[in-house]
């Protein structure tokens, strides 16, 4: 079978399978033998379902009017499936057997979408490398010397490797948009609470978003629909209505020259396709990393306080060393970033009075080394974690709806993207208009060469 | 600010901690050798700067509501 299909969005996959061309049991072991081919380079799954999508994909009707109708799909370790363990990429718990599906899962499934496996991740998703000392290191699609990014980083690996349609994944700061940004994917993040959390393992309450890792930025809409109810189609957007606001300052500083050349080239072609390009001074970022941290350490504690005693000595030294740090924060600490974040969506809401989006770069940085500490950009160095989300952690404190979007290839063989964010529960729109901007944006993204 | 100090983690370890911490994992906060953890001392520094901020009534965040 044509090795291509794998990497075909969702649209064309489904447009195969109602015209007959391929069926999905055909579609299921085009993956599943990709799966065996790639499994072990790509580090991309933690466990397999193969017999049960074998047995979804014999029964599917290629007839039957379902938005996600015989395409196959992960999920990162942290989302339940009935029956099978959900890890969280640990140790600790590695016998964890889920009795029912999450929501989100329910969601895909009841949507026509067949299941595959779990995806690797970093432990319980603290942290944004990726790095899993118990699964590996999910290496980059298009350099196995680099980072897929994290913590979604097996989710990313998994669609940039071939080896699934689409994934799900978890943003507490970044850790969908920006593996699936160094990977060439569309992350999206919906709204905070618009897609259901239930039955994923929590990483911190206030933060945590439950998103997608597809192809295109139709697939996104796509699988943003079958995670909610009701259905509907990508509307056309007219790009010379939309106002488009463009950060000073913070989202654009100490970034990679040909990332920002990248952004230089997708804001000449809005402006030629008439978009109104506004300068907009955002809230100060100074110490928003202080703030996530604050309320990320003590919220995971709290969850984790029921593993602690029994199995503590499972966790990564690394994972303990942030719960000790959890401990350590005051509950007035805690409360006061908690009512900062409150100033940072009030902050962001009044900037979105003048815009309709805003455009930043995805990340600072092109996928780094695996093993990398620091990355240096303009000649200041900063943990590779930081890194990789200084430009996505702030709207998982807002809460507004983000997208990031490949839009160039850098001259070291590596994608970069750039990131657009929406209004509260503007995430259709937000997607109409990536989908637009796709569309019309001339650059192609190559297909990473896997051998 | 008084520098964070090995003896006030280890009493909050002790009396108010909800997990018996190893020795190894409340030295890291206070002197960072591992690269797991760093500047846990500048981000006390940075939430006493944050402290000086008069916030008002500004609730903290909950769910975003439906406009």
């Amino acid at each position: 079978m044509n090795q291509d299909l794998a990497f075909a969005p969702i649209s064309e996959l489904s447009r195969r399978l109602r015209n007959g061309d391929i069926s999905a049991p055909q579609l299921v072991d085009l993956f599943a033998e990709r799966i065996d081919r790639y499994g072990e380079t790509s580090k991309a799954f933690i466990s397999l379902d193969l017999q049960r999508a074998r047995a979804r994909a014999d029964a599917v009707n290629p007839d039957e009017e379902l938005a996600l109708n015989g395409i196959p799909y992960s999920c990162k370790d942290l989302f339940d499936v009935a029956g099978l363990a959900t890890t969280g990429g640990s140790k600790v718990l590695e016998d964890n057997i889920a009795v029912s599906d999450a929501d989100a899962v329910q969601a895909m499934n009841r949507a026509g979408a067949i299941y595959l496996g779990k995806n690797n991740l970093h432990e319980f998703a603290y942290g944004a490398t990726g790095e899993n000392t118990l699964y590996g290191t999910t290496p980059n699609p298009y350099d196995h010397s680099r980072l897929a990014g994290g913590s979604s980083s097996g989710s990313a690996a998994a669609v940039g490797f071939g080896l699934c349609a689409a994934a799900l994944g978890t943003d507490t700061g970044g850790s969908v948009r920006a593996p699936a940004a160094l990977c060439g994917l569309v992350g999206f993040k919906p709204t905070f609470g618009r897609v259901s959390t239930a039955g994923v393992i929590p990483y911190s309450w206030t933060l945590d978003h439950v998103g997608t890792l597809t192809r295109t930025a139709g697939d996104a809409a796509t699988v943003f629909n079958a995670l909610l109810p009701g259905q509907r189609e990508i509307a056309e957007v007219n790009l010379e209505d939309q106002i488009i606001g463009i950060p000073q300052g913070f989202f654009f500083e100490r970034c990679d020259g040909e990332i920002l050349d990248g952004i230089d080239a997708l804001m000449n072609f809005l402006r030629d396709a008439g978009a109104s390009l506004k300068p907009v001074t955002m809230p100060s970022m100074e110490t928003t990393r202080t703030v996530s941290l604050t309320v990320q350490m003590p919220e995971a504690l709290s969850f984790h306080n029921r593993y602690l005693e029994q199995r503590g000595h499972l966790y990564s030294q690394e994972f303990r060393a942030g719960l000790a740090l959890g401990q350590c924060l005051l509950a007035e600490q805690y409360i006061r970033a908690k009512r900062f974040i409150e100033t940072y969506r009030r902050d962001l809401d009044q900037v979105f009075s003048e815009v309709d989006v805003i455009l930043t770069p995805a990340t600072p940085v092109i996928a780094p080394q695996i093993g990398a500490v620091e990355v240096s950009v303009d000649g200041v160095s900063e943990p590779a974690g930081n890194a990789i989300t200084r430009y996505t952690s702030f709207f998982n404190m807002t809460g507004h709806p983000a997208i990031t979007l490949p839009c160039g290839m850098h001259s070291e063989g590596l994608p970069f993207a750039a990131q657009l964010v929406g209004k509260h529960y503007g995430d259709e729109q937000l997607l109409d208009l990536t989908t637009q901007i796709e569309s019309g944006f001339d650059f192609e993204l190559p297909l990473p060469d896997l051998d | 600010m008084k520098k964070l100090d090995r003896q006030t983690l280890l009493g909050i370890r002790d009396q108010l901690g909800s997990y018996a911490w190893e020795d190894a994992e409340i030295d890291e906060l206070v002197d960072p050798k591992l690269g797991i953890i760093t500047g846990f001392q500048e981000l006390l520094e940075q939430l006493e700067d944050l402290r000086k901020i008069d916030l008002g009534s500004i609730p903290p965040a909950g769910d975003i509501p439906i406009k």
